[in-house]
């Protein structure tokens, strides 16, 4: 379908050249560029992921030697009451610190925070966000909900304990008082407002400032992914925000709602209620954090197999498939909870419904490697890396989605296994492909490679030991958040096994490390110019923007004539000696219509 | 190049083996229900299909990687014909079929013919039924007694201890007087949340006698972890004498003031 003629003129009136603000606070503080906002939320977000990180080595710590002093420093400094030992009070703070920060102030700052403000207007064309203020208030509001977070460590009662999933009647003043819980929930709460704002913002910029000639289908696939991710966002992060909110009344201002049992007044409410509000969000999040992650895998193994991507149109219809799916698989997270037995076989069968479009996916990126020129870069690597582990986790899930199977594996380490390996580990591994891919075009210079391939190891063989240590222990039976699994006498023998997994994650931990060294001693010191087009591939980034890009992107909007996988075409290569032609290049010789 | 593969593929060995040295058998709990193998069965198959699929991927990628690199003259196909599309369809289909819906018709007759079939369950001779309270943090457990009703004077009622005749029914109806917690007896394959509020169902059949654990599987505060209790399976006789002995401890012990220690509730009967 090509674009109707009037689209032509539309971008630019839209979008004015503004010059760049002059003074420092508008320029890198308070700023409405949607460049200096993603490098705000990039660093916001690694921050973050290295407090959640450290909160997972004391996790792990506590799982190899329960209840012993944890070493150095550590120990003496963040539980000076206990002797530098992880009580159980203590402990339960962790795992619940560890998921939220990771979830909401880590991986969707970096990937949808940071990627989707870069990439959004720069690969379709666009000089700044539909709403750039909007932009800089939804990164504003997103730092009050990590200093909410960063408050909920100082509370007198210790942080949020009652587990990321943040169940009541655990997690009202029944199982939780203090105001360390309250401020998560309220954390988490700010945070979607900050969401939503930024979803609006990445919705409607897709719409409405495509360049001429980028149509849907000529759209990058990490566009399609991110878009698909902020409509999910801006559907379902509302069902969140309320469920939070009425968490937050029964905890402060005595009503309700999740109430049941010995503390109910007159009935009560339902703690049920609330698990549907919760994962009503909770399911659509997972594709939420990994809608973006496809998106990237899917134009990455297309620009380093350096052949177009296979079935593209399939690769976005599973997409879209998977996320109009997202919402109705959600059931499968209460299989257990006294579910009636049809609506739990019907959820079941959504779910497992749901594999074949993640299938397509799959087997699209396997063919669009086959019969390529694989370039083992760095982010190439790390995508390699991301369809591994996404394969492992996605396998598991399947033992997970089936009911009579979760009468053993459900709250198991099974189950923290599989969601390691797919929001967690395939995200991670995702946003690492990415900062190595665009952090050229964001700082204009390359990030160490031989640095990046020893990161790349050592994260991809520590994640799959890890997690897979963790799927392992649950296979035995453990169940996930034992502050000691060992008073379990079927779970003795499981010591040793959980104490080596211990160690590779300790390994995994020391491996970012280099990264952070990498990241530190290229952005302040030297490092190598980054090039035009480093990678040479066709996105409008890379073949129409200077790097880094100037404050309004493109002098001119480019018209864009193909999709964003062009690569081993002859009579390209005969007339322009290269393998690959921009998304806004015109084919040399007679070419059928462009596609 | 070489040289990193080579150092991981070391690694990964070496953790292997370090791994398996520490401690012999992770494998499944011991098997002492009637039931659990039907878990176990769909378990192990499901293990070797996702296993052959993941073993085919990771093939593929590596034989991709290796054998079409740099050098490699890659091919112009973008897959957008009618053919690749069906193929692919196919493909994911036949792997749905195998996979998936072995998956869920096995589930589907596995919970409609046993796991949650509590009308035959609590209706066949000689079934026990048993009333559990949770809280933080242990298992309150509640017999009926010879008079076969529930919050009567000669009730059992014991505490993180459950007695359960072989070869028997035992059907449960579970809730919480404070937080959610889950029922989890890891050697017979069952699990079920004990929610505040209402009334939820499991239920077994031991094979053989024995000594069990209970566990607690949903986080419900920091002593979480301590919430284990201990299941007994006692040949009938043994149990018998046990419940007879016990009921009339209960009748001694009974105080009809003490309303917080009539927490029991009329059994909520299946209908079959």
């Amino acid at each position: 379908m090509s674009e109707p003629v009037h689209a032509l003129s539309e971008p630019f009136e839209l979008q004015p050249i503004h010059p760049p603000p002059k003074s420092f606070l508008r320029r890198w503080v308070f700023s409405t560029d949607h460049k200096v906002i993603a490098r705000q939320f990039l660093w916001a977000g690694l921050l973050f992921l290295l407090l959640g990180g450290l909160l997972a080595m004391l996790i792990r710590w506590q799982w190899a030697y329960p209840g012993e002093k944890v070493p150095a420093v550590l120990g003496g400094f963040l539980f000076r009451e206990s002797g530098g030992v992880i009580g159980p009070a203590n402990y339960q703070t962790l795992f619940t610190s560890h998921g939220l920060i990771m979830i909401f102030f880590a991986i969707t700052p970096i990937l949808i925070g940071a990627f989707g403000n870069f990439l959004i207007p720069l690969q379709i064309g666009a000089r700044d966000m539909a709403f750039p203020k909007l932009n800089m208030l939804s990164f504003w509001t997103f730092a009050l909900s990590q200093v909410l977070v960063l408050l909920s460590f100082q509370a007198r009662l210790g942080p949020a304990g009652a587990g990321w999933t943040t169940y009541p009647p655990l997690s009202t003043s029944v199982g939780t008082p203090g105001a360390g819980q309250s401020l998560m929930v309220a954390a988490i709460f700010v945070t979607g407002v900050a969401t939503i704002m930024g979803s609006i913002n990445y919705v409607t910029t897709v719409i409405r400032l495509r360049a001429p000639g980028m149509t849907y289908m000529r759209l990058p696939l990490a566009v399609w992914g991110l878009w698909l991710t902020a409509i999910l966002n801006v559907l379902f992060v509302p069902v969140l925000g309320s469920a939070a909110l009425l968490l937050f009344l029964d905890r402060n201002f005595g009503t309700q709602f999740f109430i049941a049992g010995a503390a109910a007044v007159r009935g009560g409410g339902d703690p049920i209620l609330f698990q549907h509000l919760f994962w009503i969000f909770g399911h659509p999040e997972v594709y939420i954090l990994i809608l973006p992650a496809w998106g990237v895998v899917g134009d990455l193994v297309s620009f380093f197999a350096r052949k177009p991507a296979f079935w593209y149109r399939g690769t976005v219809w599973s997409m879209v498939t998977v996320t109009v799916m997202s919402a109705i698989v959600y059931g499968h997270h209460m299989y257990m909870t006294g579910m009636n037995p049809l609506l739990g076989k019907g959820f079941m069968a959504l779910t497992l419904l749901i594999s074949v479009p993640a299938m397509v996916l799959f087997i699209d990126w396997l063919l669009t490697l086959w019969q390529g020129s694989i370039r083992t870069t760095v982010p190439m690597l790390f995508t390699l890396g991301v369809i591994f582990v996404f394969g492992l986790g996605g396998l598991t899930g399947l033992f997970l989605g089936d009911i009579s199977l979760d009468l053993y594996l459900h709250d198991t380490m099974f189950v923290v296994g599989h969601f390691h390996l797919t929001m967690a580990a395939a995200s991670f591994l995702a946003s690492f492909a990415a900062i190595y891919f665009w952090f050229p075009k964001m700082f204009g210079k390359q990030l160490d490679q031989r640095l990046g391939k020893a990161h790349f190891w050592i994260s991809v063989v520590g994640i799959t030991l890890v997690f897979g240590g963790q799927l392992v222990a649950g296979y035995a039976g453990q169940q996930r958040r034992l502050y000691d699994p060992f008073q379990y006498q079927f779970l003795a023998h499981l010591r040793g096994l959980n104490r080596w997994t211990s160690y590779f994650a300790f390994t995994l931990a020391a491996g970012q490390l280099l990264f952070v060294w990498n990241w530190f001693a290229t952005l302040f010191g030297k490092g190598r110019p980054a090039g035009e087009n480093p990678w040479q591939v066709g996105t409008l980034e890379w073949t129409n923007a200077a790097t880094p890009p100037a404050h309004h992107n493109y002098d001119v909007i480019p018209t864009v004539l193909h999709g964003p996988h062009e690569f081993a075409d002859p009579a390209v290569r005969a007339a322009l000696g290269r393998d690959w032609l921009g998304q806004a290049e015109r084919a040399p010789g007679p070419r059928e219509a462009s596609r | 190049m070489r040289a990193p593969r080579l150092v991981v593929g070391a690694l990964v060995l070496a953790a292997a083996f370090a791994a398996r040295a520490a401690e012999p058998g992770f494998g499944l709990p011991h098997d002492a229900s009637l039931d659990g193998h039907r878990v176990d069965e769909l378990i192990h198959f499901t293990i070797w299909a996702t296993g052959i699929l993941f073993a085919v991927m990771v093939v593929w990628m590596l034989v991709a990687v290796f054998r079409h690199g740099p050098s490699h003259a890659p091919s112009p196909a973008r897959g957008d014909d009618r053919r690749s599309a069906i193929g692919v369809l196919a493909l994911a289909a036949v792997v749905f079929l195998v996979v998936d819906g072995n998956l869920f018709f096995h589930s589907v007759s596995d919970l409609d013919r046993h796991f949650w079939n509590y009308a035959v369950a609590e209706q066949s001779p000689g079934a026990v039924l048993i009333e559990l309270n949770a809280h933080q943090w242990a298992w309150d457990l509640r017999y009926a007694g010879p008079d076969g009703q529930f919050n009567t004077a000669d009730d059992v009622v014991s505490l993180n201890d459950m007695r359960v005749p072989v070869d028997a029914p035992v059907v449960l109806q579970i809730t919480s007087t404070d937080v959610l917690h889950s029922l989890y007896l890891p050697n017979f394959r069952v699990k079920q949340d004990a929610v505040p509020g209402s009334v939820t169902r499991l239920w077994f059949q031991a094979k053989e006698t024995g000594v069990f654990e209970m566990g607690c599987a949903q986080h419900c505060g920091p002593n979480h972890y301590k919430m284990r209790g201990v299941l007994t399976v006692l040949p009938r006789a043994e149990y018998d004498a046990w419940l007879a002995s016990a009921s009339a401890d209960g009748r001694r012990g009974w105080d009809p003031d003490d309303a917080s220690a009539h927490w029991g509730w009329a059994w909520r009967r299946t209908e079959p």
